[in-house]
């Protein structure tokens, strides 16, 4: 199967499941969905659309990554506004030295997580303070958009409050652009998450919201497990709303301490050294994002 | 909860009838800024009005000056919807007392987007 | 005086995104608008639906929408949600039509130097009347399930101030 093949026929899949539309162009789209699937089956591409004809749970799976998870700015409010009332005092509390932080957007998307993040800070920071907002993802090509910070009407429209749109962006165009200031603090990097995390340093927060339900169940708990010492002992992650910790290894969930900020489940570094050296080793699996 | 749709047209009106009907509103409406004020004095006085700028009589930057100039309807929520989308007059609105502003053309989920982060519908 | 034709007129390419993204969030699936091939200078050639905005102030220009008597039917009857394309009647088209035309205009008054202002639409069950102390800076033609769709925007003769 070619990859325009492969193309017409998931998109005429969507068409006929969902009636959206993926046009000619939008081939960026469908790859940056599908890929961490077929990834996920130790597949390429095109195998795995080949595949999309006969397995019905493997074509609900792709259904799903090409309609659901749009991105919109400050998505579900609530864990945004948990970072502001919640995590961001207690970490500006526990850094009166250092005074600067770091946050990871991880499987960052077009970037509207990163620079929803990065709006917060320069509105909440205190004076003095530094921040870096590290931005990771698979596809270079939402990393070439994330670098660009350049949005279309239609997403501009998608969740950002007003306010922030008149004080953070400029009209270019047809799209509009955002701040210089916000873009310097977002470090782009390629990175996929199943592969080694070398070079990160750790971060106060991790957002790796609405990603975990792209891997298999062995993937998920080895980014989980590999992910502790990229947080700092008081450190947050943040899951997405569907997704959770508690159905790790027992080993492993223990590690994690459950949090309630409100509504809104964050995940920390439990404080006993329950964690064995053999969980924390580096994995290196094949897998996608 | 309810919506007052401020639109000089029908199309727009039913448009944005079905959305926030969808989301359980009430919904009244009206053609223009004038016909708007009316109905708020006759006490239909909703939680969020969708106004639209460029309309017939009165248009919506006036319109949201006069609610703001009443504190009576100071509860009122007020969100524009329109295509005028040069960004001094983005700013102008808010100043003028709008909270929200959604840009036409838009989808469904724009607006239902904004009402959430309004706090009128459930995120 | 001197005259100043500073950011000039729109991008075809630009009004081409604009309409598109209207139709599509008018229609969502049903929004396909494919280009249509006509020679250069030629009238709109079907019985017609046309709306005209004007833009003033920091900078001048019209921007029309005509469409096929057919098309303008069904996409009102898609705005207004009615039932079948019979029940939309010719002050439901020209409501609808001059909502297309405020939102194409105004999002094209965007992509320009302002601050300016739209006027409200002209609607004409119709051809568009050009005036003539004004010339085409910029046209898409486009066909939308079969039926014809047109964009203009006209500049005055000598050009922007």
């Amino acid at each position: 199967m070619t990859t325009s093949t492969a193309f017409a026929s998931v998109s005429a899949l969507v068409r006929r499941e969902t009636s959206m539309v993926y046009d000619e162009g939008k081939e960026y789209l469908v790859e940056a969905r599908l890929n961490p699937l077929a990834a996920a089956r130790g597949l390429g591409l095109e195998e795995y659309v080949g595949r999309l004809a006969f397995d019905a749970d493997e074509r609900r799976k792709a259904v799903d990554a090409l309609t659901i998870n749009e991105t919109s700015w400050f998505r579900d409010h609530t864990p945004y506004q948990a970072f502001t009332d919640a995590m961001l005092p207690a970490l500006v509390e526990g850094r009166q030295i250092t005074r600067r932080l770091r946050i990871w957007s991880a499987a960052c998307s077009s970037g509207q997580e990163a620079y929803s993040i990065a709006m917060l800070l320069d509105q909440h920071l205190p004076a003095g303070w530094s921040h870096e907002i590290v931005a990771t993802d698979i596809s270079t090509a939402m990393l070439e958009r994330v670098r660009a910070g350049r949005y279309s009407q239609v997403e501009v429209n998608r969740g950002l409050p007003a306010t922030g749109l008149v004080r953070y962006f400029t009209r270019a165009g047809r799209d509009w652009e955002i701040a210089e200031r916000l873009r310097e603090r977002i470090t782009v990097r390629h990175l996929n998450l199943a592969a080694p995390y070398t070079g990160l340093g750790t971060f106060d927060v991790i957002w790796l919201r609405n990603v975990l339900i792209y891997f298999d169940a062995a993937t998920k708990s080895d980014i989980l497990r590999r992910m502790l010492p990229m947080l700092a002992g008081d450190g947050y992650l943040l899951l997405g709303s569907s997704e959770t910790t508690l159905d790790l290894p027992a080993e492993l969930a223990a590690a994690w301490r459950r949090e309630q900020i409100g509504r809104v489940p964050v995940y920390r570094r439990a404080p006993t050294g329950s964690l064995t050296p053999s969980l924390t080793s580096t994995g290196d699996r094949p897998c996608a994002r | 909860m309810r919506a007052m749709i401020i639109d000089d047209s029908r199309a727009m009106r039913s448009i944005l009838r079905r959305i926030v009907a969808g989301l359980d509103f009430e919904t009244s409406e009206a053609e223009h800024g004038q016909a708007a004020l009316d109905q708020l004095r006759a006490g239909v006085v909703p939680d969020v009005c969708l106004v639209d700028w460029n309309m017939p009589v009165m248009d919506g930057y006036t319109f949201i000056t006069e609610v703001r100039a009443n504190p009576a309807w100071r509860d009122i929520t007020l969100m524009m919807v329109t295509t005028e989308g040069e960004q001094r007059q983005i700013v102008r609105a808010l100043a003028a007392g709008a909270h929200e502003y959604v840009i036409k053309p838009f989808t469904p989920d724009a607006i239902v987007d904004k009402l959430s982060l309004l706090g009128l519908v459930p995120a | 005086m001197t005259v100043v034709v500073s950011a000039g007129v729109p991008e075809t390419e630009d009004v081409l995104a604009i309409t598109e993204d209207v139709w599509t969030a008018l229609l969502g699936d049903d929004a396909t608008l494919v280009p249509r091939d006509v020679p250069p200078r030629s009238s709109f050639d079907a019985d017609a639906w046309s709306a005209a905005t004007t833009i003033s102030g920091g900078w001048q220009g019209v921007v029309t929408i005509e469409l096929g008597e057919a098309a303008a039917r069904r996409l009102t009857t898609r705005m207004l949600a009615l039932a079948a394309d019979g029940e939309a009647t010719d002050s439901d088209v020209a409501d609808a039509v001059g909502e297309l035309v405020n939102m194409v205009g105004g999002n094209v008054k965007g992509l320009l130097p302002g601050p300016s202002t739209l006027s409200l639409p002209a609607v004409a069950a119709g051809r568009a009347a050009f005036s003539r102390d004004t010339v085409l800076a910029c046209r898409v033609d486009l066909a939308w399930q079969d039926g014809p769709v047109r964009v203009s925007v006209h500049v005055p003769q000598e050009g922007p101030r």
